[in-house]
C-alpha cells in the first residue's frame, strides 16, 4: 500500500498560478456590481461566458462559488440557513449553499459574491436550473434570459437544435445591447473563442496524458483544480498560457518518471462530482491503494472538449450553441455509457468508480443501470459509493472506506500477483 | 435487464370488455366510482390489455405533459404513467436507479423491470425534471424492443424560435411513433383528435368548476377518480363518462359540510394515495382547487384550423400553467396569490412528493408570498407506499381548526 498521509505531488507552477487566478478572480469580483461593472450570474454547464464578457459583463458561478466553499469546509452554515429558510432536506446543495450565502450577506473566505445585475438561465443539463434562477429571480428582480438548450439524444445534434440556440442567442443579443447600452462587437466574440479554442486544445492534450502508463496526471482529484480558467477564464488569453504551463509540467513529470501515483497500482475512471467537504479524505482512500483516475467525467461538465468540440471563431454563435449542447450532463444516458465505455477501453483503465451524489438527481439518476451494464454487459468491475458534493453530513468515511477497500482487495485478488506492464505511450 | 426479471406471479385480475361500455353504462354515479377505482389500483393495466386485444397499441405517457392528441390520431392510445401506486414492491428498481428519488420513477421503473409493462409497444418521457429525463435514458434497458422517446418541452416560453422548435420536437416523436404501430401521420386526423380533446378537456373543467362552487357535491377522490380515467380510456369513451356523470352531479344533492376551503399544491406529477386523498376532506378541507392530473387543464380550446401541429406547439408554449415543470421566474408568488383570491379559499396545502426537487423549490417561493399576506399553509410530504398517516391527520387537524376556530 501506499503512504497516503503524505500530501499529494500538484504540478508545482501551475498549481500555484491557479491559486492566483482564482484570488484574482475573486478580488475582481468584489469591486463588480452596478452600471460600471454589471454582474452576470451564469451555470457552468453550457455558459456563454464569451458572449457575454463581450459585452462588459463579470461572471459569478453560483456553483463554482458553492463548491469553493464546500471545500474550504464553510458550505454547511448556508445550506443550514436555506434550510432555515424552507428549502428541503432533498434540495440540491450548490442551490442551498447559493441561497443560504446569498440570504447572509454573500461573504466567503475567500471574497464577497456581488449579488446580480443579470441572470442567465443556461438550461442545459439540469432542471434544477430553472429553479434555482426562479428563486434568485425573485430575490433580485434583475432579468433574467432562459437559454433553453435541448437534450442531448444525437450525436451530432441535429440542426433544428443548433438553429434553436441560434436563434436565442440572438435574442439574448438584443438584450444584451438594451442592458448596456453597447453594441454587439462581433469581432470581439471572436477574438475571445479564438482564445477559448486555444485555451481548450491545451486542456484536451492535459486529459488525453491520462492514457500513458504509468499516468502522469491525476484526472479526477487533481484536474479539478485546473478546470477553473476552462470553465471561469475562457475567452482570455491567460486561460490558454495556462494550460501551456499546465502541459509543459506534466512533460516534466514524463521525462523525470514522476507520477501522482508513485506505484500506479489501479487505473480508474471516475463517473460523478466529488465529495467537495471531505475531498482530500475521499482521495486518500484512492491514494493508499496506488489508484489513479486516469480518466473521469467530472471535469467534461463545462464542456466535453475531448471528443472533438472546440469553439470556432468562423462560427460563433453556431459553436456556442454546439458548446451549449454538449455538456457532459445534457448527454442522454446512451451518450454518456458509450463515453464512459470508451474512456475505459482508450484509457486502459481497470476498474470504474461512480460516485452518486444524494442531491443531484441530474447526475446520479441512472448511475445504478450504469453499473448493472458495466459489470454484468462488460465485465468491468464497478464500484458505486454514494454522499454529497456539497453537505457534509453525508459523507460517511468508515462506510466508504470499507466499501473502497473491499473493492480494491477483490481487485488486487482478481488480478494476482503479476504487476501490470509499465508501457509509455 | 427486463428479460432477466421477468415477472412469472402476475396474474391479471380485472378484465375489461373490448367496447369499454362498463364505464360509459355504469348503473350509477358510485358504481362508476369503484370501477375506476379497481382500474386505477390494478397494475396489470385492464384497460390497456383491453385496446391491444384488437391487435391496436398503447403509448405510456410519463407525467406531467405530453401531446396526446398526436398519438390519439395515430391511432394509439395514450395512456398516462402514475407510477405503481400502492401495490408494487420496490425490489430491483432502486439497485437501478439511485436510492434519493422519487416514488413514481422507481415504482414505474420496477414496472418495467417485472415486465408489467408489457402491454405498451412506446414509452414518452417528458423533460419536466432530471429524474423523468433520465429514466427514459435507462428505460430501453429494462424494456428491451419498446420504443422510448425523451421529448424535450421548451422552457423558453417567450422566444420566436420556441413554437417552430416544439413542433421540430414534434415530428421526431411522430417518426417514432410511426415505427411503434402508430398510422402515418395525417393533419386532419390530428386536427379531429384536438377537437375531441377540446370536448373532453371542457368537460373536465366544467367537473371541477362544479367542486369550486359546490364541493359538498362530490369528494375530492370522486373527482380525481373520474379524472384519473382520462389517462386509462380511449378519450371517446372517457367524453361520455364524463357527460354521463356531468347529468348524475346535477341531480345528486349536496352533502354541506364544516369545513375549510383549500388549495391543493404540488402533486402535480406523482399522484397521493387514494387513501391520503380521502383523509384531506374527512378531517374538514374542501379541495377546491388542485394540481392532480395537470395533463387535462393544460390551456385552452385549441383551435383546429390550420396547421394543427403548430396550433398544438403554440397550446404548449402559450399556456398560463403555472406549476414547477414551467420557467415562471418572477411570478410564482403572484401566481399562489391570485389562485387563492379565485378560489377563493382560506388556505393552502402543500402535498409535494418526497424528493420531488422542483415542487419543494417551489413551496418556498410560494410561502414567502403567503406569509406577506398572512394566508395560512400546511407542507406534507408523501410517497406512493405511504401507510400510516396518524402523523398527516394530526397536522391536518390542527391546521383546520387553527382556520376554523380563528
Amino acid at each position: 500500500m501506499v503512504d497516503a498521509t503524505a500530501e499529494p505531488q500538484f504540478l508545482t507552477t501551475a498549481r500555484d498560478r491557479q491559486r492566483a487566478m482564482v484570488e484574482e478572480y475573486y478580488a475582481g469580483l468584489a469591486d463588480a456590481g452596478g452600471p460600471k461593472k454589471p454582474v452576470a450570474y451564469m451555470l457552468v454547464g453550457g455558459n456563454l461566458t464569451e458572449l457575454v464578457r463581450s459585452f462588459g459583463y463579470e461572471v459569478v458561478f453560483p456553483e463554482i462559488v458553492a463548491l469553493n466553499c464546500a471545500i474550504k469546509h464553510v458550505s454547511l452554515p448556508n445550506i443550514l440557513h436555506a434550510e432555515s429558510q424552507g428549502y428541503g432536506l432533498d434540495v440540491c446543495g450548490y442551490v442551498k449553499n447559493d441561497l443560504g450565502l446569498q440570504e447572509l450577506g454573500g461573504q466567503t473566505p475567500f471574497g464577497r459574491i456581488p449579488p446580480p445585475d443579470l441572470l442567465v438561465c443556461s438550461f442545459s443539463g439540469c432542471y434544477v436550473y430553472v429553479k434555482w434562477w426562479e428563486a434568485l429571480a425573485e430575490k433580485y428582480g434583475c432579468p433574467l434570459f432562459m437559454l433553453d438548450v435541448p437534450y442531448m439524444r444525437d450525436d451530432p445534434p441535429l440542426p433544428e437544435d443548433v438553429q434553436y440556440i441560434v436563434a436565442q442567442l440572438n435574442e439574448f443579443i438584443a438584450l444584451l445591447e438594451k442592458t448596456t447600452g453597447r453594441t454587439f462587437d462581433l469581432a470581439e466574440l471572436k477574438r475571445m473563442l479564438a482564445h477559448s479554442r486555444k485555451a481548450e486544445e491545451g486542456w484536451v492534450n492535459y486529459l488525453a496524458s491520462g492514457r500513458r502508463r504509468p499516468s502522469p496526471i491525476e484526472a479526477y482529484f487533481e484536474a479539478v483544480f485546473y478546470m477553473f480558467p476552462i470553465n471561469v477564464l475562457r475567452g482570455t488569453p491567460a486561460a490558454a498560457e495556462f494550460y501551456a504551463t499546465v502541459n509543459s509540467e506534466v512533460d516534466e513529470r514524463v521525462r523525470t518518471g514522476t507520477f501522482p501515483v508513485p506505484e500506479e497500482k489501479f487505473r480508474l475512471v471516475v463517473e460523478g462530482v466529488p465529495p467537495y467537504p471531505s475531498y482530500r479524505t475521499f482521495w486518500d482512500f484512492f491514494r493508499k491503494w496506488g489508484a489513479v483516475s486516469v480518466a473521469a467525467t467530472y471535469p467534461k461538465v463545462g464542456g466535453l472538449f475531448d471528443r472533438g468540440f472546440l469553439h470556432d471563431p468562423a462560427r460563433p454563435l453556431e459553436s456556442i450553441a454546439e458548446y451549449s449542447l454538449g455538456a457532459y450532463v445534457n448527454q442522454s444516458w446512451p451518450l454518456r455509457r458509450k463515453l464512459i465505455e470508451e474512456y475505459v477501453r482508450d484509457f486502459g483503465a481497470d476498474a470504474v468508480l461512480i460516485h452518486g451524489i444524494k442531491s443531484c438527481r441530474s447526475f446520479t439518476a441512472g448511475q445504478g443501470d450504469l453499473r448493472d451494464r458495466l459489470i454484468h454487459d462488460l465485465g468491468i468491475p464497478t464500484l458505486y459509493i454514494e454522499s454529497d458534493h456539497e453537505d457534509p453530513r453525508y459523507f460517511a468515511p468508515a462506510q466508504i472506506k470499507n466499501r473502497m477497500d473491499a473493492f480494491f482487495e477483490s481487485l488486487d485478488r482478481r488480478r494476482g500477483s503479476t504487476p501490470l506492464p509499465l508501457v509509455t505511450t | 435487464m427486463g428479460e432477466e426479471l421477468g415477472a412469472t406471479d402476475i396474474v391479471p385480475s380485472l378484465e375489461v370488455s373490448d367496447t369499454f361500455e362498463e364505464f360509459s353504462r355504469a348503473p350509477s354515479l358510485e358504481a362508476l366510482i369503484q370501477l375506476a377505482r379497481d382500474v386505477v389500483s390494478d397494475p396489470t393495466w385492464p384497460t390497456v390489455r383491453a385496446w391491444t386485444r384488437s391487435g391496436r397499441s398503447a403509448v405510456g405517457c410519463f407525467p406531467v405533459y405530453t401531446p396526446q392528441e398526436l398519438m390519439h390520431s395515430m391511432g394509439l392510445l395514450p395512456v398516462s404513467l402514475h407510477g405503481g401506486g400502492e401495490s408494487i414492491e420496490i425490489s430491483h428498481a432502486d439497485a437501478a436507479l439511485g436510492s434519493f428519488l422519487c416514488s413514481i420513477s422507481k415504482s414505474t421503473l420496477e414496472l418495467a423491470l417485472t415486465s408489467r409493462l408489457a402491454p405498451f409497444r412506446a414509452f414518452v418521457f417528458p423533460y419536466i425534471c432530471d429524474v423523468s429525463r433520465n429514466l427514459e435514458g435507462i428505460f430501453p434497458r429494462a424494456v428491451p424492443g419498446a420504443t422510448t422517446h425523451m421529448l424535450h418541452l421548451p422552457q423558453n416560453f417567450h422566444s420566436a424560435a420556441t413554437v417552430p422548435f416544439l413542433v421540430a420536437e414534434y415530428r421526431r416523436l411522430i417518426s417514432k411513433l410511426e415505427k411503434a404501430g402508430g398510422e402515418p401521420y395525417r393533419p386532419e386526423r390530428l386536427a379531429a383528435s384536438i377537437e375531441l380533446f377540446n370536448r373532453q378537456r371542457a368537460e373536465i373543467a366544467r367537473l371541477t368548476e362544479m367542486k369550486r362552487l359546490d364541493p359538498g357535491k362530490l369528494t375530492l377522490t370522486e373527482s380525481y377518480l373520474i379524472r384519473r380515467l382520462g389517462g386509462l380510456l380511449p378519450r371517446e369513451v372517457h367524453l361520455q363518462v364524463l357527460e354521463r356523470v356531468r347529468g348524475q352531479l346535477e341531480e345528486r344533492p349536496s352533502r354541506p359540510k364544516d369545513a375549510i376551503r383549500v388549495i391543493l399544491v404540488g402533486p402535480f406529477c406523482e399522484q397521493p394515495t387514494l387513501d391520503l386523498l380521502d383523509l384531506l376532506e374527512q378531517v374538514g378541507c374542501y379541495v377546491v382547487d388542485d394540481e392532480l392530473l395537470q395533463m387535462y387543464r393544460w390551456y385552452d380550446p385549441i383551435d383546429p384550423n390550420g396547421d394543427p401541429l403548430e396550433n398544438l406547439a403554440t397550446a404548449y408554449v402559450r399556456s398560463t400553467m403555472d406549476i414547477g415543470v414551467r420557467a415562471t421566474p418572477t411570478t410564482k408568488g403572484e401566481a399562489i396569490l391570485r389562485r387563492v383570491e379565485a378560489a377563493p379559499a382560506q388556505g393552502v396545502l402543500f402535498l409535494t412528493a418526497k424528493f420531488c426537487e422542483p415542487a419543494l423549490e417551489d413551496v418556498v417561493l410560494y410561502r414567502n408570498a403567503l406569509d406577506r399576506k398572512k394566508i395560512p399553509y400546511l407542507h406534507l410530504e408523501f410517497e406512493e407506499r405511504s401507510a400510516a398517516y396518524e402523523q398527516s391527520r394530526l397536522q391536518l387537524e390542527t391546521f383546520v381548526e387553527s382556520i376554523l376556530f380563528d
